[in-house]
């Protein structure tokens, strides 16, 4: 083996330098962490209840603008090395996070909210999905502080993400103007993708569908409380998958999506009446991530009423 | 070259080169929203699929909640196709979200 000529004697340490001093922000980063769920921490726990959300942005910069205008949230930022994520905050609560992926050049991707539902062991749920001929897209990790958590996607290919939440899962309270609401499994076939679901978490289903209608639509419910619907996914275009679609609470969804165009985003569906008897609309961020908007009159549930 | 001085280049360097890659390990991630997550990302790669269309939502199409204590369609499957989930019971009536302010 013939060696080069004669390198400097600190040519090896200073190598072993300069990389110690790469890796060493990476690997102090590592106790970086999500902040728990819920605080103080609570023994509640209330599987199959949507109970997180997250953007995956290529932007995180534009999406603070963009949410923060339309929702009133703030944002803590959560920073490393490699990651740049966000907290956003209504009144102090934490309501979802966002978190950028920066698209590379040429690549064609839909931002996305991604939906995480409540599990007592998220290894277990992991077999059951497995089981019910779901795939796994990140096997469950555990996060300090957060819980275990995994992403999946349905057997009709709709992603979703499980949170074994360390800190108990949020109570059962009426959401705020801003915060999340509402979620819907659009799905192909909403029977089966049910079945899906209700082997997974299980859920109650209820059949919502009217005799007048087309389309079906069922209710999946735990612990008494509706959790979200499964809508048949409309079948005019072949451009569509199966998807969560989250909706927050606002006042009033005219107004709302009059803002989201303004701050650069655009209308899906326009405001129409749903089956509460409040408005809903989808619109997308400015970056093309969908979500859902969604009137909420005070009075209206049943134990409200009674 | 001495063999010595040959010898201390040699570790110092395979050394730096196992420090590299670890670091190349822990930026990897590996977990579902790609590369970068050590540990508020999770991993691969959460984008839909590109070029979803909305739209085709009937007057008949409603996604959201019950008002609670409305009545719900069970569907008498004795002659028909049975659903391929576990209707609730019939004596259940249909739950409303949440209603209790914080």
């Amino acid at each position: 083996m013939r060696w080069p000529q004669p390198l400097p004697r600190f040519l090896g340490p200073l190598v072993c330098l300069l990389s110690l001093t790469w890796a060493a922000p990476l690997l102090a980063a590592l106790p970086a962490a999500l902040p728990p769920l819920v605080q103080p921490a609570s023994n509640e726990h209330h599987v199959g209840k949507v109970i997180w959300l997250e953007l995956v942005t290529p932007n995180l910069a534009a999406a603070k603008q963009f949410y923060g205008g339309l929702f009133g949230w703030t944002f803590q930022d959560i920073h490393t090395p490699s990651t740049s994520y966000a907290l956003a905050l209504l009144d102090g609560r934490p309501v979802c996070g966002l978190y950028q992926h920066v698209i590379p050049p040429g690549e064609h991707r839909q931002p996305a909210w991604l939906t995480f539902i409540a599990v007592r062991d998220a290894d277990a749920t992991q077999q059951l999905i497995l089981q019910q001929r779901g795939q796994m897209l990140a096997a469950p990790h555990t996060y300090p502080q957060r819980g275990r958590q995994g992403v999946f996607s349905d057997p009709q290919g709709a992603v979703f993400a499980i949170l074994a939440s360390s800190s108990g899962d949020p109570a059962d309270l009426l959401a705020a103007p801003g915060e999340w609401i509402w979620s819907s499994l659009i799905a192909h076939e909403p029977d089966t993708d049910a079945a899906f679901y209700q082997s997974v978490f299980g859920y109650e289903v209820f059949d919502s569908t009217q005799e007048s209608e087309s389309t079906e639509h069922l209710i999946l419910a735990t612990d008494d409380y509706a959790r979200a619907s499964v809508n048949a996914l409309p079948d005019d275009s072949a451009r569509r998958h199966a998807h969560w679609l989250n909706f927050a609470r606002v006042t009033d969804t005219e107004q709302m999506t009059a803002r989201v165009q303004q701050l650069g985003g655009q209308v899906l569906v326009e405001p129409r009446v749903d089956r509460h008897g409040g408005k809903v609309a989808v619109v997308a961020d400015f970056s093309g991530a969908p979500f859902g908007l969604l009137e909420w009159v005070e009075g209206q549930s049943k134990e409200a009423m009674q | 070259m001495s063999a010595a001085l040959r010898r201390r280049w040699l570790w110092s360097a395979l050394g730096g080169a196992v420090i590299v890659l670890l670091q190349g390990c822990v930026a990897g991630g590996g977990g579902y929203y790609d590369g970068g997550g050590v540990d508020v990302a999770y991993g691969a790669d959460y984008y839909e699929p590109f070029g979803y269309v909305y739209g085709g939502w009937g007057p008949g199409y409603r996604v959201g909640p019950p008002r609670g204590g409305e009545g719900w369609h069970h569907r008498d499957y004795g002659g028909g196709k049975a659903p391929a989930y576990h209707p609730a019971p019939p004596s259940r009536s249909m739950p409303s979200i949440p209603s209790r302010h914080r």
